[in-house]
């Protein structure tokens, strides 16, 4: 039972970070391989919140969210100006200078050495959120929450110019949008979101280390919003759903632990090249990537 | 004397690349697409660009919008105030009320036509992240007004029970060539410009569908209180349509007058229209 | 001890140009963003572990074998992955993560044959040269003579020949040399080819010298492309200059900081460039409509 729950809040982390991807590079049509280092910076300013200035659940989710978008506005205001791979470039030397960061400033960070013990988060100051159960519904509440917030904004006017924006930016440019602008706000928002991953991980593991935010992490993120599919909510679901749950069916169909390990990330791999073949709309997207 | 709501002045742009040849190494080789123009267009009337391939049409129409630079000159556009165009971005001027259409439509494909429709209206109020979730009512009131002009724009020009409403969930890409042309005229209305630059209308088009353009420019101009600028191949249309025209040839202004007088221009006969 | 530094810099330059001219060849050419390049240069030196150190083979004929089946390798994701998506006309973000799917695959399975661990070809301690203070050892002298050997053979070869002609010709205009009935897809195999003689090469002398692991590809791939771009996107001579800048300038952060900050340094200069000189030192400025 521990054990399932164990996975349900490993995909709820998930939903969280391909739900928040999605928005740019299902529907803004940026591929961004820096998310994984939003998704840390989260986990590390959670980490701080909880054990140093000793905030309470919410303040402390809510500090994480503002001070990840305000690093993701900063990123994005550099990074957007550029096009194609020259933005893809940029997000990749980003989430490589923040992982040399996070690894190198030990006397922030404790770098390589991690910061074990993160406190469980209190609700109000009243109830502590402590063991499996409460923390799968925590992580259920704050993906529902996420997933009603993103459902919102891809169907809102907002959500609507990022898709003609996606079809046409020319078009969309010539009837008075600000492109940069649009493209900057949803980036921020998919940062300030990857945020709440970050606040699940730190506070529910109770143990952070740079090497879970490395770029293969954001590798990771975003094949998984390619294997669901982009453009939708149900895409992003299903895509966290898969790439958690597909290591632990490799165990549960008896391949020893030494070889399912790589044999996952072949399978990802496989899918990955497949879908871009044959299926660019991943197992339940809207829009061919 | 009618009013002018765009004036350009001495306006020229040239294409400046480094060639390299076998003798000398690093040439510069420059081409020179608008040399000193000069023109006018008046508030409220439909003005024909008339010119051969290469002669800086659409180059001028990227320059007005703001897609390309200028090296100099001026583009004065009156709308209320007087608004230098030149060193400004395409969605500034487009927000100053100077709209445009393109040769290659630009339409949504992944939208529906409805949501074509939506996605040009002035009112941005929506488009602000998060505000459909913290302003719901207001939000819906003005997708439902926006949804309202839509329609009216529609059944205006075509009656009710026409195609465009009736197909309105569907998505653009499914449209045909002539009825894209269409959707994109269509937006126009909803962004309310007060100038629109057309480039080519109906090149490109099955003729069946002259009529509806000819009826759309009409109204462009009579009912909604636009001024017209248009690039134009086919000269019956100009004539029936324009009030204005103007012949660009090497990059400058070399007739005008009314359409019927630049076509029968011998410099235009000799240099463009070959008869 | 600076003197030192930077001689170790310069090779570490050399290799790096070496590799990223290999990236180049494809980059310019092709504008494929060939991330599996990664593992051309990370399976070389793993042939070479094969033929020489378990099949006994001599150095030199392993190391040619080496570079043959690297060849194929480089042949088979073109043929299989690129080539295809370039038929259908795919964009570039579709490519970047079928390449993506490639890395993936074959780092795991390298990993599954030959294990995580590092592998060295050789166990004698290598000789060394010595002027006062300075150490140069023979297998940095072998880098720094064999990418020198490659490069310099290359600047000739697309001088001189008629491959050189066809490969600027297509940097220049694909479109175009199709209309003039160059074979693309059949030149573009030619060029994975060398690009994989690059990479091969590249690999197994370093891997001499440090020998080897399933992930030694990526942070070399990282340091070529940005090698790559100072030195700017178009022109075969600039990721040479951008390779020894990179390597002088890594000589000089780990004199003044540590080791550890290297990425880090080089991926700031990287974003100071895409920010402030995207076309790079020797680029040409871009049009943008």
């Amino acid at each position: 039972m521990n054990y399932l729950l164990h996975i349900l809040i490993m995909v709820n982390i998930y939903i969280i970070l391909t739900v928040s991807a999605n928005l740019i590079v299902g529907l803004a049509n940026l591929l961004s391989l820096g998310q994984a280092a939003f998704y840390g910076i989260g986990a590390y300013i959670t980490a701080w919140a909880l054990m140093t200035l000793g905030l309470t659940l919410f303040p402390a989710l809510l500090l994480s969210i503002l001070i990840t978008a305000s690093i993701g506005f900063i990123i994005g205001i550099i990074s957007l100006r550029l096009k194609d791979d020259y933005f893809i470039l940029a997000t990749l030397g980003f989430q490589i200078i923040i992982y040399t960061v996070l690894y190198n400033w030990i006397s922030v960070t404790r770098g390589p050495y991690g910061i074990p013990g993160i406190p469980s988060p209190k609700l109000f100051g009243l109830v502590e959120i402590d063991g499996i159960l409460p923390f799968f519904l925590l992580s259920s509440i704050l993906a529902i929450a996420v997933i009603v917030i993103f459902r919102n904004l891809i169907y809102s006017p907002f959500g609507r110019a990022l898709k003609a924006m996606r079809d046409d930016s020319i078009a969309l440019l010539s009837l008075g949008r600000n492109i940069t602008k649009l493209k900057t706000q949803a980036f921020t928002i998919a940062s300030g979101f990857s945020a709440v991953s970050g606040f699940l991980f730190a506070a529910y593991i109770t143990y952070i280390d740079p090497t879970s935010f490395n770029l293969d992490e954001a590798i990771f993120i975003i094949s998984a919003v390619m294997i669901g599919g982009t453009g939708n909510i149900k895409g992003p679901l299903i895509g966290a759903a898969f790439v958690v749950i597909l290591p632990e069916m490799l165990r549960f169909v008896g391949m020893p632990d030494n070889i399912a390990a790589n044999m996952r990330m072949i399978i990802y791999g496989l899918i990955l090249i497949v879908l871009m073949m044959f299926r660019r709309q991943g197992l339940a997207g809207d829009y061919k990537f | 004397m009618a009013e002018t709501i765009l004036h350009i002045e001495n306006l020229s742009k040239a294409f400046v690349r480094s060639i390299k040849t076998a003798r000398k190494k690093d040439a510069i080789e420059k081409i020179s697409l608008l040399n000193h123009l000069d023109l006018t267009v008046e508030k409220g009337k439909i003005t024909a660009l008339i010119g051969g391939n290469g002669s800086g049409k659409t180059t001028l129409f990227n320059i007005i919008n703001g897609f390309l630079d200028a090296d100099q000159g001026s583009i004065k556009f009156i709308n209320g105030r007087i608004h230098e165009l030149l060193g400004k971005k395409p969605d500034t001027i487009a927000r100053l009320g100077l709209g445009r259409s393109f040769q290659d439509n630009h339409i949504f494909d992944e939208l529906s036509i409805l949501e074509n429709m939506l996605v040009a209206g002035k009112e941005t109020f929506g488009e602000t992240p998060f505000v459909s979730l913290f302003s719901p009512g207001r939000n819906r009131k003005i997708e439902k007004q926006k949804t309202e002009r839509a329609k009216t724009i529609i059944e205006n020009i075509f009656g009710s029970g026409n195609y465009f409403w009736q197909h309105k969930a569907e998505k653009a890409k499914n449209l045909s060539h002539g009825q894209r042309r269409i959707l994109g005229l269509l937006r126009i209305f909803m962004a309310d410009f007060k100038l629109v630059l057309l480039d080519e209308p109906t090149t490109g088009v099955n003729p069946e569908f002259f009529q509806s353009i000819t009826d759309i420019l009409n109204r462009m101009v009579n009912e909604n209180k636009m001024s017209v600028f248009l690039i134009e191949h086919n000269m019956g249309f100009v004539k029936q349509v324009a009030h204005n025209c103007h012949f660009i040839h090497d990059g400058c202004i070399r007739a005008s007058g009314t359409p019927a007088e630049v076509i029968d221009n011998p410099l235009v006969r000799n240099t463009y229209l070959g008869f | 001890m600076l003197l030192q530094l930077l001689i170790n810099g310069i090779v570490n330059g050399a290799i790096y140009a070496l590799v990223a001219l290999g990236f180049a060849i494809v980059y310019n050419t092709t504008r494929i963003f060939h991330i599996a390049y990664a593992v051309i240069y990370m399976v070389a030196p793993y042939f070479v572990y094969t033929f020489f150190d378990k099949l006994g083979f001599n150095i030199w004929i392993s190391a040619i074998l080496a570079i043959i089946l690297t060849i194929v390798v480089s042949l088979v994701m073109e043929l299989i992955v690129y080539k295809p998506l370039s038929k259908k006309n795919s964009s570039g973000n579709v490519i970047m993560i079928s390449s993506i799917g490639l890395m993936i695959i074959a780092i795991n399975l390298v990993a599954l044959f030959y294990g995580n661990d590092t592998k060295i070809l050789h166990r004698d301690i290598s000789d060394s040269i010595r002027f006062g203070q300075l150490i140069i050892t023979y297998s940095q002298l072998l880098q720094f003579g064999g990418s020198l050997l490659l490069i310099t053979g290359f600047i000739f070869f697309l001088k001189f020949s008629k491959f050189g002609i066809k490969t600027r010709a297509m940097r220049d205009d694909e479109p175009l040399c199709r209309v003039f009935a160059l074979d693309t897809f059949r030149f573009r195999n030619y060029l994975f080819a060398l690009s994989a003689v690059f990479a091969g090469t590249g690999g197994i002398l370093v891997a001499w010298d440090v020998g080897m692991d399933p992930y030694v590809g990526m942070p070399m791939l990282l340091n070529a492309i940005v090698a790559l771009i100072i030195g700017g996107v178009g022109k075969f001579h600039a990721p040479i200059v951008g390779g020894f800048i990179i390597g002088i300038l890594q000589s000089v952060v780990i004199w003044k900081f540590s080791a550890n900050w290297m990425e880090g340094v080089t991926f700031t200069l990287l974003i100071l460039f895409l920010v402030f000189r995207p076309q790079g030192l020797f680029g040409e400025k871009q049009r943008l409509v």
